[in-house]
Parts: structure tokens; sequence; C-alpha cells
């Protein structure tokens, strides 16, 4: 990336890392254990959310799966860490387990364009589920519980850290070169490959890469709530909650399932109060109407009118030259 | 030096001969007109070449190399670049993302050039920051040629690259293919034979999925065949 463009996202990295800052440094200030269990939930739900957006906001290629694939590095971090292995090892195997897992669903459908990859993800989902609940080394139906129990902050520090690397590599890639050519992919394959995009490996590249991120927040939150039971990681909940935070918040932004995530756990807050029943049907309307009325996203959508306030006064002269 | 061999390539599709035992090629810094009423197997032909699909049969070399097989992407890394006759800009993306999103040849000797050169070359400086979905239909064929220009190709092929723009339009796009010609070999699929002829070094016409006249552009103009192809049977006479 060139120097002119790195200076366009300094701002946006230094505002993230502040950010980042202040949410792992909350247990200093006091904070009580609901705000910091809220704050993690935030920072999970935004790294579930970027990882999404890396492959299905740039791409257009909707994936079911991320949920799963989160789980996936969750049941391979619990079990390696039982087995003794040490934490950074444990987290590592849980991404490569993720990403193993998204190559296989990828390879096998990424040459196809359209819908192939969506059925694909949603049979992995379903598939992921049924496999972890037969295995002996997953625990089965019964779960897995992890044997050390960590001090809390480790999850939280690194769950906040994940968020803001993804967040900052997402605004790093949508101005990049690579980043251009997933959404070219996204616009027109045929043209994008004219243009020498080696389209199924660039997908499946980032399919994968968008596989080890999902993995690490679900190794993370793994460590979290240290026990895990293939309903619930592997209920299809997560991987709507992966799509519906970029999409709400702003799909091939790296702003926008920052917002979606605030959206989300706010108004999953607001529900467990006064209607813990309806949290689905709510997402479920909030996602049709930003999907009808604002089908780029929350943020987009808030920011066109400034964009054009901002671009109104240039004059003709600087617009160039007509045909 | 040869760019582009064709041997004997043919393609059907289900039980028509689209291309029939095509053999053609182009030399480093011509025009190479290709010619031909409706159906007569020109834009096949293109996508051929393009890599769009392989052929039933026959060989396709490119820059010593044997292609015939290679996806159309692989080519493009080679140095063979296209346009497309219907435009397909990346409509979300702005004029100069449009001209980023391209990957250079593989051996690009002369360093990557700035998309805001490339998009000044074409006519459209002050347009690099608008959205390709909201320029012109005759924008959009300059944004097409500026991006195949971004892949810095060894050839270029253009399909109906003067389709639907004004005569100033394409006057001035036929003067862009003349100012490229030196460095590199360029084909170009057209309807408009009148218009193209003059900056085309040879022409080669089909009909029916074959070529029947190639030669220089003023043999072309009044071949016969070429005519009876054209016109019919009675203006030939």
């Amino acid at each position: 990336m060139s120097g002119r463009a790195l200076r366009t996202v300094l701002p946006g990295l230094l505002l993230i890392a502040a950010l980042a800052l202040l949410a792992a440094s909350l247990p200093a200030f006091g904070a009580s254990r609901y705000a910091q269990t809220l704050v993690y939930y935030l920072a999970y739900d935004i790294v579930l959310g970027q990882s999404w957006n890396l492959m299905s906001g740039m791409t257009g290629y909707v994936s079911f799966a991320h949920g799963a694939l989160a789980g996936l590095g969750a049941y391979a971090t619990v079990i390696a860490m039982n087995a003794g292995w040490p934490v950074p090892a444990a987290l590592a195997g849980g991404c490569l387990a993720s990403v193993a897992g998204s190559f296989v669903v990828g390879a096998s459908s990424l040459r196809l364009r359209g819908v192939a990859f969506t059925f694909a993800t949603l049979f992995f989902q379903q598939l992921a589920l049924l496999i972890l609940r037969k295995l002996p080394l997953s625990g089965g139906p019964g779960g897995l519980a992890l044997q050390d129990i960590l001090p809390l902050a480790l999850p939280q520090i690194l769950m906040v850290a994940l968020a803001a690397l993804a967040t900052a590599g997402v605004l790093i890639l949508r101005r990049s070169r690579l980043g251009i050519r997933l959404l070219a992919i996204r616009e027109d394959e045929d043209a994008a490959a004219a243009l020498g995009i080696g389209v199924t490996r660039l997908k499946l590249g980032v399919f994968c890469a968008s596989a080890a991120i999902a993995g690490a927040a679900g190794a993370a939150h793994g460590l979290f709530t240290a026990s895990l039971y293939p309903d619930d990681v592997f209920s299809v909940d997560v991987s709507l909650t992966a799509l519906a935070v970029p999409m709400i918040g702003g799909m091939a932004t790296a702003g926008g399932p920052v917002a979606g995530a605030a959206l989300l756990v706010g108004i999953g807050e607001l529900l467990q109060i006064f209607a813990p029943s309806l949290h689905l049907v709510v997402i479920g309307a909030l996602l049709l109407a930003v999907v009808l009325f604002m089908p780029r996203g929350l943020l987009p959508f808030l920011a066109a009118p400034l964009r054009r306030l901002s671009a109104a006064p240039q004059p003709a002269a600087e617009r160039g030259t007509a045909p | 030096m040869t760019l582009l061999d064709l041997r004997d390539v043919t393609k059907r599709f289900g039980g028509l001969q689209a291309v029939g035992g095509v053999s053609l090629g182009v030399v480093q810094g011509e025009v190479l007109g290709l010619f031909g009423p409706n159906g007569a197997g020109k834009t096949t032909l293109f996508n051929l070449i393009a890599g769009s699909f392989p052929p039933d049969a026959g060989s396709i070399r490119f820059a010593g190399q044997d292609v015939t097989r290679l996806p159309a992407w692989r080519r493009a890394r080679l140095g063979l670049a296209r346009t497309f006759q219907v435009t397909r800009p990346f409509r979300d993306l702005t004029a100069r993302e449009n001209v980023l999103a391209a990957v250079p040849r593989r051996g690009s000797t002369t360093p990557a050039a700035p998309a805001a050169r490339l998009l000044a070359e074409v006519g459209l400086d002050g347009r690099a920051d608008d959205r390709a979905g909201d320029l012109t239909l005759g924008m959009l064929k300059r944004l097409e040629v500026a991006r195949a220009l971004a892949t810095d190709p060894l050839l270029l092929l253009l399909d109906e690259p003067l389709a639907g723009l004004t005569g100033r339009e394409a006057a001035d796009l036929l003067a862009l293919v003349v100012r490229l010609k030196s460095r590199l070999g360029i084909v170009i699929v057209e309807h408009n034979v009148r218009q193209c002829l003059p900056v085309c070094d040879r022409a080669v016409v089909m009909e029916g999925g074959v070529v029947i006249a190639s030669g220089l552009p003023d043999a072309i103009r009044t071949d016969p065949r070429v005519i009876r192809a054209y016109l019919g049977q009675e203006a030939a006479e």
C-alpha cells in the first residue's frame, strides 16, 4: 500500500487503538463485571462480524458457516488445552482447525458461482454439529469442559485485541489493491478474470483468512465460557450474528461491523429486560428493514448525505472535462 | 515478433459450428481488423482468443506459449488484455479503482503506470473519483480500455469498441488505437467497417464461421467475396 493510502487510514487506526486500549483497561477503572461482560460480547460480535465481512461483505459470497467455523476453533482450542498444550499453541490450533474446515468447504464450492458456496456453508454448519455430537473426543452431546480455569481477563483482553486487529485489517484491506480486487470479484467475475485476477484462488484464500479470524474468535470464546455444548456452539444463531452484524452496520466497510455489533448488543440487552423471548424476532425485523431501506447498511446510509454535502461545493472545472 | 498464432481453431455450440478452422496471426505493432456480418463468428473467435472457453479443435499460441487450455486470467497475466462488447465496469467502484483492480502482466518491465496517467490517456482525467456506474456509455468504453492497459498488455483485444459511441467519441477512440499500436499488437472486432478500416494494418473478414478474405485494407474493400457477404449477390456483380 502506498504512503498516500496509509495516511488516509492512519486516523482510523489510531481511533481503533485508542478504543481497544480503553476497552482492555476497563477493570483498572473499576468497571463493573456487567460492563466488562458487555464489552466482551461487543468485541466477540465485532470479530465474528469482521470475519464474515472479509469474505462475504467483500466478495459477495454469503456464508452461513462462520458460526460453525468459530465453533471448530473453540473445540480445537479446548481439546488442545485439556491435552496440556500451552495457551498460544492451543489458540493457534483453534485457528488452524477453522482454516482446515474452510478449505474443505471452499475448495469444493468456490469454483462455482452463485449460491453453491452458500449451500455448502449451510451443509457444513449442520455437518459440524452432527459430527461433534458423535465424536468421543469432543465429549458428545454432553459437551466439553475446560479443565484449567484461566483468569477471565485473558480471553477478555484477547477478544478486544482481536476485534481491534480485525477492524484495522479490514480498514487497510479496503484501501489496498487486494481489497479492490475482492470487490471487483463481487461486481463481475468475468471482468475480474479478464484483468488477470485469479478469481477462484483469491476467493478461497480470503475465505481461509476469514476462517482464521472466526477460529480465533471461537478459540478465545472457548476460554471465556470454559464449557462447550455442541447445540449452543454450533447453533445457527452464531452464524446469523456473524452475518447480521456487517449487514446491519455496513458491508465491505471497517466501521460497519462495529456499529452493527454495538446496535445488536445494545438491543439484545434491552430485550433481556423487556422482552427476552422476542430477541430473534427483533433482530430479524431489523435485518429486513436494513435490507429493504438501506441495502448498504446503517453506516454508509448515514454517511451518504454527509458525503453529498462535502462534494457539492466543488467547482465544475475541477470535475474534469466532459466527453 | 509474432504475438498471436491461431491454427485451425474450431468451436461448436450444439449443432452450430460457430468457428470452423480459423488460422490467423498478429504481430507486435500492428492493428488487425476482424470484420464480418452478424453471426459470422467474430465474437466467438474473440472469446476463444481471450480464453472465455477452450476451442473444440486447433491450437492457440500467444507470446511463444501454447495457451489453448489456459483460463482467461492466466492469459491476462501473460499479456493478453480484452475489453467487452457490452461494457462490464465494476459499477460500485470508482474509475480509479476500476483501473487499480488490474493485475500487471508477469514479467512486465515497465513499472506499473499510475492509474491517473492511464485515465488521462483515455480522456477520463477528472472522472477518477466518480463511481463507474455514474459514467456515460462513451466513458465506460474508454474506461474498459484504460483498465485493459493497466495490465501492461502485449496484445489488446477490442470487442466492438465503437458500438454506441458518437462520431466524435469514435474518432477519439480510433486516434487512441493509433497512438497505442507502436507498443503493442491490437485486434479490433468491429461492425463499423467503414470507420474502422483506415486504422487497420491488415483485415480479416469472416462469414459463417470461416475466413473468407484477408489482406491489406484496400484489397479487402474491393474484394468481391466481401462485398457479397455484406451487401448480397447483386451488388457484387
